[in-house]
């Protein structure tokens, strides 16, 4: 009953936005704003009835409808109830309606929020969410409906189950709060394309589009730092980021809106560089649809991506829809969004802004090409070439080293133009320390390596550049309170927009600190019995034992490993296991084999082991060993971001800081 | 048009360039691999230095080394072709029989000597409903 519910709301979602185009069409020869308001009610129902019928998938996944196929592909009786929830956006039916419903909570505050202040913006708003929402519904009720039921010829006794490594805590947040982020890229979408459709680029539209691209490129964020901080704690590569097409995708919008939210701080200032906030703006969305094209084309080959039903021609036609109407407007509108004012020098403070832009639109540019260029050589001459990490380390090392810097000098610059003496006082503090963390990294290091060495010349440059800046501004804050809490208390509730920018700067310099650490990564893999011991990397392997238990949902095996340093100080024992999930199953094919990694985390270093194999006859264990240099330092990077950034959207009065 | 755009312009597309040249090179395995069907493989003649492979694991064709568990020979196929693949290192944990791969490494003698063996990711791995208990 339950499920007929939640399959009705989706039809009848379809239905209001026949309507809501009706009613548009409508208004456009009439100018009736009865049909306007009409549109309106026609939008909130269809966000509502999505809603509805996502709840209703929640609550067949929850009491394990197996009469469904989706809920007999993802979960079984044995799913705990929390991984019931996140088995929501396990698979491509529920995750499309998964994004559906987020398009619809952002629709809901776009249309009561933000439309209920820039009217103008009404009618085409409500054309292109329409047109948005009418594309993922004819997916959700024709492509892939998560409410079809089994097979007749089935009768489904327990369902597959959850995926074991997804099963986790960080993997039940990472998907949503990314869903939260790509999502939120059409809000900034259908702002940004109504805005030139009724040519309302203008100072209301930046500060509230600028909000909307901070709350949104947060999410983004978090989402792209929680995807690496799951695969490093869970598949036991000993990384996070291995540059693979559905990762790269994720990145590029990321790129295009940290561009456009430095860029649009320019319009805000001076009124400049409207076209190209609109390309960025709009940019974002584009490079969303890509990525998701992408994942669920199977036209590059990718260990993200969905095996099942291709949506690629669906998506592919949704994109290049999107681009010609982007590019329409544009191309009509472009005349008059040029403005009269110039940038007239290269050290100027918007000078920097634009290098920074040029930056992330070459980064964009580099992962782009490498991430479409098996198509593009397979189109040339046949041959399916694949791009591998070398290529995008290659080039992105040093051009992110120079963005490094950039997010140094940018502070230090000036509006309009930075005179010779203004230069050389604020950068002569930050160059000094620089040098001299360069002469200690030629001391202290063993092995000298040119990347890691300007890359740390860079990380302190940035941080002695951006702290003397928060001082500063500290200072100013002292000067007028007498008492030191105040002081802060100004500090933080004032000029939110710049301080938190700062906060989100150093987070991304202490990432840097943790990019250097993966030049000095190592690995080993061996074999030991209990007893015996191996010297890798001035560290000593002890096995001590390896035992054996039965537990809820799985079999394990568990090794007992001291690690010793070379000074023989006894450092930790580490517990890698060796999973059976599904062990009871007679069926070899349906036991799943899984490593649970242990890891030795320090802020310096993180010892990572995993439990590659077992064989129980000999008692041979087989493990794989890496240490991590400073890989804490990117999650401590990300926390940091995070809170930067929502320190900078923060309000604490509306009237400041604009509103979404 | 302003200098300031005028330079960024050009630095821009200088780098396009050079990123342009550098894929071009496909000599540099470093940089470039390329993917070769089963099938095209079946036909080489020659050693190729560098390949890559996708395909699935042939059933009952995974056999681990009795003295070294971390060395594995299998077969990967797609449709009616397929060819032997060695591994000596950690499996990925969804690597069985039927099991969606990527491979890469050197070719030689119909063999596939690799040094990367990738399953699908696991957040993207579908059930297949075939296997579930039915009566």
């Amino acid at each position: 009953m339950i499920s007929q519910i939640g399959s009705l709301a989706l039809n009848i979602a379809s239905g209001l936005i026949l309507s809501t185009f009706f009613f548009l069409f409508y208004y456009r020869f009439t100018k009736n704003k009865i049909f306007i308001d009409l549109s309106e009610r026609a939008i909130i129902a269809t966000c509502l009835s999505i809603i509805l019928s996502t709840i209703c998938l929640l609550n067949e996944l929850l009491i394990s409808n197996f009469n469904l196929q989706y809920v007999a592909q993802y979960t079984s009786y044995e799913t705990p109830m929390f991984f019931k929830v996140t088995s929501l956006w396990a698979g491509q039916a529920g995750s499309l309606l998964f994004w559906s419903f987020i398009m619809s909570i952002y629709s809901l505050i776009y249309i009561l929020s933000t439309l209920k202040r820039i009217k103008e913006l009404k009618y085409p708003s409500y054309l292109i969410l329409a047109f948005i929402f009418g594309f993922f519904l004819v997916l959700s009720n024709f492509i892939a409906n998560p409410f079809e039921p089994v097979s007749l010829d089935i009768i489904v006794q327990n369902g597959n189950g959850l995926n074991p490594l997804l099963q986790n805590v960080t993997m039940a947040i990472h998907p949503p709060i990314l869903y939260l982020g790509f999502v939120g890229t059409s809000i900034i979408f259908v702002m940004t394309l109504s805005a030139l459709i009724a040519n309302q680029i203008n100072h209301k539209w930046i500060s509230s589009i600028r909000l909307w691209a901070l709350i949104i490129w947060t999410f983004l964020s978090a989402g792209i730092i929680l995807g690496g901080y799951w695969a490093y704690n869970e598949l036991g590569w000993g990384g996070y980021w291995a540059w693979d097409p559905v990762e790269n995708s994720s990145l590029m919008p990321w790129l295009m809106l940290t561009a456009f939210i430095h860029s649009s701080i320019i319009q805000e200032k001076r009124g400049m560089l409207k076209t190209w906030n609109v390309l960025l703006a709009s940019s974002t969305y584009l490079f969303v649809i890509l990525g998701t094209f992408i994942t669920r084309s199977g036209i590059i080959s990718s260990v993200h991506s969905f095996t099942a039903e291709s949506l690629g021609p669906l998506f592919f036609t949704f994109l290049l829809l999107l681009i010609l109407l982007t590019g329409f407007w544009f191309f009509k509108r472009y005349r008059l969004l040029q403005s009269r004012d110039k940038i007239e020098s290269f050290t100027s403070r918007e000078g920097g802004f634009l290098y920074n832009n040029l930056i992330l639109l070459i980064m964009c540019f580099i992962i782009l090409w490498g991430t479409l260029f098996p198509i593009i050589s397979e189109a040339w001459d046949g041959n399916k070439i694949h791009i591998g990490a070398n290529y995008f380390n290659q080039l992105n090392v040093p051009i992110g080293i120079v963005l490094l810097f950039l997010m140094g000098i940018g502070p230090l610059l000036s509006w309009k133009n930075t005179s010779s003496s203004t230069f050389i006082s604020n950068f002569s503090i930050p160059m000094i320390l620089s040098f001299i963390s360069g002469l200690f990294y030629m001391i202290f290091t063993d092995e000298f390596k040119i990347y890691p060495f300007i890359t740390s010349m860079g990380i302190v440059f940035t941080l002695t550049s951006i702290i003397g800046e928060l001082q500063k501004s500290f200072k100013s804050s002292y000067n007028n309170n007498s008492s030191l809490s105040k002081a802060i208390l100004q500090l933080l509730s004032k000029n939110r927009h710049k301080n938190g920018g700062y906060i989100v700067h150093i987070g991304i310099t202490l990432l840097f600190v943790g990019f250097v650490g993966r030049a000095f990564e190592v690995e080993k893999e061996f074999v030991l019995s209990p007893g015996e011991e191996i010297y890798f990397a001035n560290h000593i392997f002890k096995l001590n034992n390896v035992t054996s238990e039965a537990r809820d949902n799985h079999y394990a095996f568990i090794s007992d490993m001291d690690v010793v340093d070379e000074n023989n100080k006894y450092l930790t024992t580490l517990y890698p296991e060796k999973r059976i999930y599904f062990y009871w199953n007679p069926d070899p094919d349906k036991r799943q084999p899984h490593s649970e990694l242990d890891i030795y985390s320090t802020m310096s270093k993180d010892i990572y082991s995993i439990f590659s194999s077992y064989d129980a006859q000999k008692n041979e264990a087989y493990f794989k060993i890496m240490i991590n240099p400073l890989v804490n330092w990117v999650w401590i990077g990300g926390i940091v971001i995070v809170f930067g950034a929502l320190f900078a959207f923060w309000p604490s009065s509306r009237r400041n800081y604009g509103t979404v | 048009m302003n200098k300031i755009y005028t330079s960024l312009i050009l630095i821009f597309a200088l780098v396009v360039l050079w990123t342009i040249y550098l894929t071009s090179i496909k000599e540099d395995e470093k940089i470039a691999t390329r993917y070769y069907t089963i099938k095209e493989l079946s036909l080489e003649n020659q050693s190729i230095s560098s390949v890559k492979v996708g395909g699935l694991v042939k059933p009952n064709s995974i056999n681990i080394s009795e003295s070294n568990r971390l060395e594995v020979w299998f077969y990967v196929y797609q449709g009616e072709d397929s060819l032997q693949v060695y591994y000596n290192g950690t499996r990925p944990d969804l690597f069985k029989d039927d099991a969606e791969v990527v491979v890469a490494g050197k070719f030689d003698n119909n063999l596939i000597m690799a040094t990367e063996l990738q399953t699908k990711c696991a957040s993207r791995y579908e059930g297949d409903l075939k296997n579930t208990n039915t009566i």
